[in-house]
């Protein structure tokens, strides 16, 4: 486990080495000296050195005792270097065999009477008390036994009576060296057993840690790949407003080197040249006020139409912190909706045509160009007009719907007859509303010229649309038109009725294509639900503005505002 | 002769013979065309007093008819109403012709409008436009 590498890569360090370490030194740096490997074999050498200038002081009486001396010195000299290699190995072993060494040299460190029963017996607790730190706590005890076996065969030998007082001392000092290197040992146990838990945590949370960074590194690659694959443009702009993600899509989606997108505003982006100034103030606009629910914006960039919509960044904390941009490549959409657009515009002239011809023959029958009539056969024949007329004029509205869907329709502003609008209005709709029932009240207030500047056919549309509804759901009671100057810059016109009013849900949608308040009202009334729209497309166009106050049961007021210098030549 | 010529440019039979009918109410001899072309040729040879003129035509567009018809000294005098399903068309030309009609086009509205042209019944030119509906 030591040689182990961390998952981190850095090797461990020393405090945690040292509690899961290696016994044999542990157990050697308690003994003695306290020394290295190479402290003991030093000190053995110094020993041997004192031991023989020490011998040498204390006189040699014959030739005998110098060999004994240097056969001791030779024996302790090379016990220490096998004990020091063996402690390499096993450091149990190494001291198991220096103990027993020692204690059995110790019986020839002195006189046989002073070692079995005088001042050299304590020497002896030196090995009873140490092994049971180096070897095992009960180990003190066998030394205990080993040196009173000593000392007994010394007394015994020298025919004296054995020190039973220093027995049980030995074995006393067995008991409490047993007693303190057992609390010793668990205490060492429990210091080993905390190193460990640490040990395992450290390497528990490295491990969470290494893993985590994994999976972080995963997911950012996982993201960035899905940024990278996705076929829409995104950029994400930081407060500032400058670019700190642009992915490739993007890059060929406007045709700019992947390296001109970060870091970048998006002025300095769309500065390109390859849109129009208006689409590039309305792109311009959404981004510096993302919203999501906001619609998309369509604008042409170069050969290319594009989709854009834009998003605040927000944290979990709900703060802004940038803004993320989505283009969409709608070319084939925009192509296939201009082919639709042209096809019905298409369709809708040549239905006008044949429409018109039967209309005609329908006219003639009934005044009697082909020859008399009866009375039943005129009426017939009417109906057969008012039908055509229907059509007609839902044929009429597809085509206008299709035009200002196909940013064809062409508003053309020149002087008119304010009264000649009210005319208008009062020829197409008297009758409708005699046989109805109304009153009609048409009005122009005091204030408002007499000529103004506009598109005379489209103002009337507008308002023989609205007049006309306003007869078509008003049971009784009446229609209000008044024209009016609003103030300097504007005027505009009402168109009251007292009919069932409109819900606030269909205020709501009243103004979109295709949409009547209820299914039953196409029953009742006819019409396809585009008048409305293209009411308010109408009036858009001509730098106006519609506003619809109703209260169910109550009535309806469109009103209706234009400026009274409207720019020359508008288009869609 | 006391009746005056109205020629009739329109490609759809149908609603050629409708405001042939209408033109006849209205007091003219009629001559039916069904193509630009045909048209021009017509008008090389023939100075009527009115053409009922659609812009859009076979071959030769209403736009160039138009153009001949002014730029021509023996046609000056010859009144024009133009027909078109287009609006917006409609109005450009409002200038060019002495009636511009937007389709659909109501045989009395075309009867009653045209006898008012017709000059052996009226002398007078009729200047302002009436809007079709």
């Amino acid at each position: 486990m030591p040689e182990e590498k961390s998952p981190l890569g850095k090797p461990r360090a020393d405090p945690v080495s040292l509690a899961s370490g290696k016994p044999h030194l542990v157990r050697l740096s308690l003994f003695g000296f306290g020394l290295s490997e190479l402290g003991i074999l030093g000190s053995a050498i110094v020993g041997i050195i004192l031991f023989v200038i020490i011998s040498t002081i204390g006189g040699i009486e014959n030739l005998q005792d110098f060999w004994l001396l240097i056969a001791s010195g030779f024996i302790f000299g090379v016990g220490s270097i096998f004990i020091y290699y063996i402690n390499r190995k096993n450091g149990q072993l190494a001291s198991l065999l220096f103990l027993t060494f020692l204690t059995v040299a110790m019986a020839f460190s002195d006189s046989p009477n002073q070692v079995a029963d005088g001042r050299t017996l304590f020497v002896f607790a030196i090995p009873i008390a140490i092994s049971s730190l180096l070897l095992r706590p009960v180990s003190s005890f066998i030394f205990a036994a080993l040196s009173s076996v000593i000392i007994t065969v010394l007394a015994l030998n020298i025919q004296i009576v054995p020190n039973i007082v220093a027995i049980v001392g030995f074995f006393m000092l067995a008991l409490v060296s047993w007693l303190s290197a057992r609390s010793l040992e668990q205490a060492l146990q429990d210091l080993r057993q905390i190193n460990a838990e640490l040990d395992r945590r450290v390497e528990d949370r490295t491990r969470e840690l290494s893993e985590s960074l994994a999976r972080e590194l995963v997911e950012a690659g996982k993201n960035q790949a899905i940024l990278e694959g996705i076929a829409d443009g995104v950029i994400v702009l930081d407060t500032k407003g400058k670019s700190i993600v642009a992915n490739p899509a993007l890059s060929r989606l406007l045709d700019v080197p992947s390296a001109n997108l970060m870091n970048k505003t998006m002025e300095e982006i769309l500065q390109a040249g390859k849109i129009s100034s208006p689409d590039r103030q309305t792109t311009l606009t959404m981004l510096r006020e993302p919203h999501k629910d906001k619609p998309s914006i369509r604008f042409r960039w170069g050969e290319r139409t594009l989709l854009v919509n834009a998003a605040p960044v927000s944290t979990g904390l709900g703060d802004v912190i940038g803004t993320v941009a989505v283009f969409r490549d709608f070319t084939h959409e925009a192509e296939v909706e201009q082919m639709k657009n042209t096809f019905v515009a298409m369709v809708s002239h040549e239905l006008r045509t044949p429409l018109n011809a039967i209309l005609g023959f329908a006219e003639m029958i009934r005044e009697a160009v082909y020859g008399p009539i009866t009375a039943r056969q005129a009426g017939v024949m009417e109906r057969i007009e008012n039908s055509s007329r229907r059509l007609l004029s839902l044929v009429s509205d597809l085509l206008d719907q299709a035009q200002i869907e196909a940013g064809r329709m062409k508003i053309h502003i020149a002087e008119f007859q304010v009264s000649d609008l009210m005319d208008s209005l009062r020829v197409a709709l008297d009758k409708q509303a005699a046989e109805k029932g109304l009153t009609l009240t048409t009005k122009i207030e005091p204030g408002m010229p007499s000529v103004a500047l506009g598109d005379f056919n489209r103002l009337q549309q507008i308002l023989l649309n609205l007049g006309g509804n306003a007869v078509k759901f008003t049971e009784s009671g009446g229609v209000t038109v008044r024209i009016y100057r609003v103030d300097e810059r504007y005027w505009g016109f009402d168109v009251t009725d007292t009919g069932p009013g409109i819900s606030a849900e269909a205020r709501g949608y009243i103004f979109e294509s295709f949409r009547q308040v209820e299914d039953v009202v196409i029953r009742e009334h006819g019409g396809i639900g585009l008048g409305l729209a293209i009411v308010k497309s109408l009036v858009e166009l001509m730098g106006g503005q519609i506003l619809l106050a109703s209260e169910v049961g109550k009535g309806a007021t469109f009103t209706v505002t234009f400026p009274f210098e409207p720019s020359k030549e508008k288009t869609k | 002769m006391n009746e005056s010529l109205a020629l009739i440019v329109e490609d759809d039979a149908d609603l050629n013979e409708v405001f042939r009918q209408a033109l006849a109410a209205a007091g003219f001899a009629t001559e039916s065309v069904y193509d630009g072309r045909t048209a021009l040729e017509f008008l090389e040879k023939i100075a009527p007093s009115i053409v009922i003129l659609d812009l859009h035509l076979p071959f030769v567009s209403g736009e160039t008819i138009l153009k001949k018809i002014h730029s021509t000294p023996s046609l000056e005098n010859v009144r024009v109403v133009i027909t078109t399903a287009d609006a917006a068309a409609a109005e450009f030309l409002r200038d060019q012709a002495d009636l511009v009609l937007v389709k659909p086009i109501s045989y009395i509205q075309l009867r009653d409008l045209t006898k008012r042209l017709n000059p052996v019944l009226q002398t007078d030119k009729f200047k302002t436009t009436p809007r079709a509906e």
